[in-house]
């Protein structure tokens, strides 16, 4: 399957622009929007099938862009290491500016996602080395 | 991350939220920033190349993204004829989303602004916004 990795760039370029003219809110806004839009089959799988469905979302998207990854769990806690991320790589090598919160966004859009499926994520990331550890697990009531 | 592969529906997702929140201006705003920002690759190709540049930066991309088209280039004309745009039919086949009214404006401000700065004309007739079918073309000013 061939990708267009350059839309990395695009929506790069796209988070810079509405952070320098709106703010860090409105960056925030516009992201959870997104996941709750665009993800929404997602959310829904992630409701009714748990894990196993965002586990199958990584593991589909980071082979499809040649992503070094690993995906386990630990205990009932799904990790994603992320060795090299795609996007940030191919920013890269293209020599593209990188916004210094790219990254952010992967943390908006899980929680987005999580929270409206009823679970919880974090994100560690490195920028500047092109890697993150993401978790996922269900949100205990109470 | 959001994948490549996951781009469209995002940048869809973008230009509704700035639509929504400041109206279709800041879309257009938008647009011409990543026109100035993030097309670099396809300035410096047009500077040194002309058209043979716009040729060469269409060519990769529309193949890239599975688009189904024709490119026509003379001395001093360019033409993309586009039968099924990727983007659109990506689009119109995600039965989620909330296609975006004026998603095909973007191609005329995103490039138009690269290319005039060199002495070509650019014109965008957009023939059927549910199809993905448009026709670009391209003319050196006499």
């Amino acid at each position: 399957m061939s990708v267009h990795k350059d839309f990395h760039g695009a929506l790069c370029c796209c988070l810079e622009y509405i952070y320098k003219k709106y703010g860090e809110k409105e960056l925030d806004m516009c992201l959870r929007q997104i996941a709750r839009n665009v993800y929404k089959p997602l959310i829904e799988s992630l409701k009714s099938r748990g894990l196993a469905a965002l586990e199958e979302h990584w593991r589909r998207i980071f082979t499809i862009e040649g992503g070094d990854f690993d995906l386990h769990y630990d205990s009932d806690v799904l990790v994603l290491n992320v060795k090299k991320c795609p996007a940030i790589w191919h920013m890269r090598e293209r020599g593209y500016r990188i916004f210094e919160k790219f990254c952010e966004h992967c943390r908006i859009v899980n929680d987005e996602i999580c929270k409206a499926a009823g679970y919880n994520s974090s994100v560690d990331y490195d920028q500047d080395a092109g890697s993150c550890t993401q978790k996922f697990w269900r949100r205990r009531e109470g | 991350m959001i994948s490549c592969t996951e781009f469209i529906l995002a940048y869809n997702e973008i230009f509704n939220y700035l639509h929504e929140k400041h109206g279709k201006e800041a879309v257009v705003d938008l647009w011409k920033y990543i026109s100035d920002e993030f097309l670099q690759n396809l300035d410096e190709l047009v500077a040194k190349k002309g058209i043979q540049g716009m040729k060469e930066y269409w060519s990769r991309t529309l193949e890239e993204e599975g688009a189904d088209y024709e490119i026509k280039a003379t001395e001093d004309e360019f033409v993309i004829e586009m039968y099924k745009c990727p983007s659109v039919g990506i689009l119109r086949r995600t039965k989620h989303i909330k296609v975006y009214p004026y998603y095909c404006e973007h191609c005329k401000v995103l490039y138009s602004r690269v290319v005039e700065k060199y002495g070509f004309d650019y014109n965008l007739e957009i023939i059927d916004t549910n199809a993905g079918r448009c026709r670009l073309t391209i003319r050196k000013k006499r």
